[in-house]
């Protein structure tokens, strides 16, 4: 198709451009305008951090063609500060710690604009509703509301704007709600993460990925993409010159797989081209025939006598098991009132960080390979890539982006290797920018988890036997799981004095997405299940849930379940404190809400009644 | 009532920086002209605010101003090793390294004052920009005081770095000391259940923390607010699907995460006990905030409706469907009964 003349207004000026048909008006004002305030997130209207102003209406502009807006007036992020001075609304973030990876904030201050727009007094549960088509995975959104409150209390002159400003701190720093220092550059959209950086002489890279859980790769077939127009560079594993494989604690995962793959998304093959496009094109032109094998899928499977194993070295495909023993749980049972048993699961979850995986790469002049990525752990990575590409460690640089979010999945060197060795093979700078659907698809998840749990306690409340056996499905490559199976293990039986204990958390390799790395690291599994027990403990004992958990709290000196002396402890004065501060009603859980007087306080938000305002009939009348 | 309410709670506790095995971190600083301050330290800034709260105990330790210190990137060819962000340990291990590196630049500076002010050391003092003796005269900005020390030839540059005292866990028993500083803390949810769909609003949360000392409480209730709005969708929502190794939740239209309209209020409670160890009494609160609030929220829905889900998420379908199980076993007992 022939190339659009476009032409448009965008934050105040007249643009007239040739443009691509098949380009969105996101990839157009970020690629050929380099507006990259705008993030792109899912590109499928999903998350909300594209969205411009379009003819004044807000809109999602990884939907839009570019053609469609031929003729419009578009106000990017970049229009809100236009002099370099923030906007209100922007000043507001900034003063309420809006911003924490800063990825989505672009699209949330557009949104936020548009919402006082149409109504410049929007009460909160507006304000949630006009900001329904926007996700932050970091704030839990709260001081986005407070942001958006109070800009328009200034912008009504309720507020004097000296509200904005930094509270006036005076000596002391440490203890006060100093503004962030990188807020600024992310409310405005100035800050660039990977994605939005660009080199001279840049290629871009697209990633052939396995169809399969579990085959063997008979041959790779590369002379089609080679023989491309605008292909610079086609890599498999055979081009890994040093010891290939990565992982947080086993290296167990090859940069592109070798021999065979082991699970649905696995890195095969990637390309380097002059433009995305015919990259893609050459991914699909490499013929890969796969032999499939055998594939595992549930742990338990995976676990038993002659399941398919995914690895040589793990026959057994158990990644790891990790015991803690503490004095004789049998004994400990028999000498209990109340033994309860059950079973808690957990499902596998994905960051969901709004910055897909981007990063670029290049040789410099003092033929040093060098990584630009939103990476959570540089060091590693670089001792990881020196080995794989055989180079000195001082011949391997890491640079870290931005991270536009991360939560343990930027810990797992994914696909700065496949970056390294193009960078090595065209000697061009090279970049990878990763759609969310392959964010989603190759990258770890939080372990999915099953837990049997056996706790046996005095009827005084005491606790005097804990069993608990956890089997987590760590996917095809190890990545963190032994890690997390640890921390698991050592925090399983919560923060309470138990004299016999007994733990065991496993994790298994199987077919399935690789899990690692996620913000709590296990412990949010095994809590699940302790926390949830000790409540059906209480119930059975009469005791209130705050009760049992002061009766069996840690205190200062404790020692913990690895025999680790503690120092000071302080969960009783976190649970005092919590008490008191949510007002709550002593009684044993006996599903007793009906009767409760301790709800529906001040301190919560009302339920949801979604769509009620505007069913009414259109805007709600402005409350002055 | 085809709503009902509920609140439960649950408690945690967790272990700041790396699991069993010796954790470190190093930084650079140096007071710089005009009264400005650099730090250099493989830091990562993933949202949390970290450089905020470096900037704050370097401009506390060195008395400069917070908005004058500046935060060199992270770039494994120009910055000391702080390894990685995770285990809830940046503010923990970074920020007691700045604070320690941040102390010698400050006393290379304060040497020379001392001398050309003819001062015991101990009498000077730095906060806010400015250089003191007490029970004197003398007072200059930073700035100045910069100037006089490289007059003088010395350049006030300071590094360190901070180490832990662990040990690994022993194979059979898993005895060990994996972390030096831990912290504890406890959540309320307080849960609307609708009985007719089987959705579950949490309508509240209270989340009470140790955070050993709260450098930035904004940032502090930041983490608190975000890291209960993720095991939120996690107790109610998100769940990556798998069929024969193949996901059919490969974008935000069937990956369902949180949006405004599902968050709860949080109230935030920030405990503060001082880890002992470290020269600034930082501990955490990155990684804990998420822990109890998942079973907080599944008491919560077994305290409104008497239900108890043990497999997560607790979808409204799952939900409706506990209820009824459990209409049905009640009304069969009370059959049994009559009979």
């Amino acid at each position: 198709m022939p190339d659009l003349q476009f032409t448009a207004t965008i934050n105040g000026r007249k643009v007239a451009r040739s443009a691509k048909p098949q380009q969105r008006l996101l990839d157009f004002i970020r690629d050929d305008l380099n507006l990259t305030g705008n993030k792109e997130g899912c590109g499928a209207g999903e998350c909300g951090t594209c969205s411009v102003f379009v003819d004044g209406v807000l809109m999602k502009s990884c939907l839009l063609p570019v053609a469609k807006a031929h003729g419009a007036t578009i106000e990017t992020v970049e229009a809100l500060a236009q002099t370099g001075e923030l906007s209100v609304l922007q000043t507001a973030f900034h003063k309420a710690g809006a911003s924490q990876c800063g990825y989505c904030i672009p699209g949330m201050v557009m949104a936020a604009t548009a919402a006082l727009r149409a109504n410049p007094f929007a009460d909160r549960e507006e304000i949630k509703e006009r900001l329904g088509g926007n996700i932050c995975r970091c704030t839990g959104y709260q001081k986005i509301f407070d942001a958006v409150e109070l800009a328009r209390d200034v912008q009504n002159g309720r507020l004097p704007a000296t509200a904005l400003m930094e509270t006036e701190t005076e000596d002391a720093v440490i203890g006060k709600a100093v503004r962030r220092i990188d807020a600024p550059s992310k409310v405005s959209g100035r800050l660039r993460y990977a994605a939005d950086m660009t080199m001279p002489g840049m290629l871009h890279v697209q990633v052939l990925r396995s169809p399969h859980a579990h085959a063997r790769i008979v041959s790779i077939d590369m002379s089609a993409a080679e023989a491309m127009d605008g292909v610079e560079g086609v890599i498999t594993c055979a081009d890994v010159p040093g010891v290939d494989g990565f992982g947080v604690f086993v290296n167990d995962q090859p940069i592109m797989a070798r021999g065979k793959v082991r699970y649905v998304g696995e890195a095969v093959a990637a390309v380097a081209a002059e433009n995305p496009l015919v990259a893609a094109r050459a991914v699909a032109a490499i013929k890969v025939v796969y032999d499939t094998l055998p594939a595992v899928f549930d742990p338990d499977d995976a676990m038993r006598a002659g399941a398919p194993a995914l690895h040589d070295y793990a026959p057994d495909n158990i990644t790891k098991h990790i015991p803690i023993r503490v004095g004789d749980v049998e004994k400990g049972f028999a000498e209990s009132d109340l033994v309860v048993e059950e079973t808690y699961s957990t499902q596998a979850i994905e960051h969901a960080y709004l910055e897909p995986e981007a990063g670029l790469a290049y040789v410099d002049h003092d033929g040093v390979v060098t990584i630009v990525s939103p990476d959570q752990n540089v060091t590693h990575h670089r001792h990881m890539l020196a080995r794989i590409i055989a180079k000195p460690i001082s011949k391997v640089r890491f640079i870290m982006s931005p991270v536009g979010g991360g939560f343990g999945g930027k810990e797992d060197m994914i696909y700065q290797g496949m970056l390294a060795l193009l960078a090595m093979k065209t000697q061009r700078p090279v970049r990878l920018v990763f759609t969310r659907e392959e964010s989603i698809i190759s990258t770890a998840k939080r372990h999915p988890s099953r837990t049997t749990l056996r706790m046996g306690l005095m009827k005084n409340g005491h606790i005097r036997a804990l069993v608990m056996k956890m089997i987590c499905d760590g996917g095809a490559y190890g990545l963190s799981t032994e890690g997390v199976m640890r921390k698991a293990a050592i925090l399983a039986a919560g923060p309470y004095v138990i004299p016999n204990v007994r733990v065991d958390t496993y994790g298994i390799y199987t077919n399935n997405t690789p899990s690692g790395a996620f913000r709590s690291f296990g412990a949010l599994q095994t809590a699940f299940a302790t926390e949830s027990h000790l409540d059906i403990c209480a119930e059975r004992l009469g005791l209130d849930p705050f009760h049992i958990r002061r009766i069996n709290a840690m205190r200062d000196g404790a020692v913990t379940h690895t025999k680790a002396k503690l120092g000071s402890v302080s969960l009783t004065r976190a649970l005092d404190a919590l008490e008191k501060a949510s007002g709550w009603e002593a009684g044993a859980p006996h599903s007793r809400g009906s009767t409760r007087r301790d709800l529906n306080r001040a301190d919560i938000r009302p339920p949801c009644a979604l769509g009620a305002r505007f069913a009414q009939g259109g805007k709600q009348e402005a409350a002055e | 009532m085809a709503r009902k309410r509920g609140r439960g709670m649950a408690a945690c506790w967790y272990g700041i920086a790396r699991t069993a095995v010796i954790d470190r971190a190093a930084a650079w600083a140096e007071i710089d002209d005009g009264g400005s301050a650099k730090v250099v330290t493989g830091v990562t800034e993933i949202g949390e605010g970290i450089l905020t709260v470096l900037a704050q105990i370097a401009a506390h330790e060195m008395g400069v101003k917070p908005e004058h210190v500046v935060i060199g990137d992270n770039d494994t060819a120009r910055a000391p090793e702080a390894s990685h962000a995770g285990a809830s340990r940046q503010t923990y291990m970074i920020g007691n390294a700045v604070a320690l590196a941040s102390r010698e630049a400050r006393k290379q500076l304060v040497e020379v004052m001392a001398e050309v002010w003819d001062v015991d050391v101990d009498v000077i003092r730095t906060g806010n920009g400015e250089v003191w003796a007490e029970n004197t005269n003398h007072r200059i900005t930073m700035g100045e005081a910069v100037q006089t020390s490289k007059g003088r030839g010395v350049v006030p540059v300071g590094s360190a770095s901070f180490g832990t005292d662990t040990t690994g866990l022993d194979p059979v028993d898993g005895s060990g000391r994996p972390w030096q500083a831990y912290v504890f803390g406890a959540q309320v949810a307080e849960v609307e259940v609708d009985t007719v769909t089987g959705e579950v609003q949490v309508l509240g949360i209270w989340a009470a923390h140790d955070v050993g000392r709260a450098v930035n409480p904004q940032g502090v209730e930041g983490q608190i607010e975000g890291g209960v709005v993720q095991a939120l969708g996690q107790a109610l929502m998100e769940d990556y699907k798998l069929d024969g190794g193949h996901t059919s939740t490969s974008g935000f239209a069937k990956y369902i995460l949180p949006t405004s309209l599902d968050v709860p209020r949080v109230n935030s409670i920030i405990i503060e006990d001082p880890d002992p160890i470290g020269p600034l009494g930082v501990k955490g609160v990155g990684e804990p905030a998420m822990v109890p609030t998942i079973p907080a929220i599944m008491n919560a829905i077994y305290d409104a409706v008497g239900v108890r889900i043990t497999a997560l998420p607790a979808t409204p379908e799952k939900v409706l469907m506990a209820i009824r199980d459990k209409k049905r076993q009640e009304t069969e007992r009370a059959v049994q009964a009559a009979e």
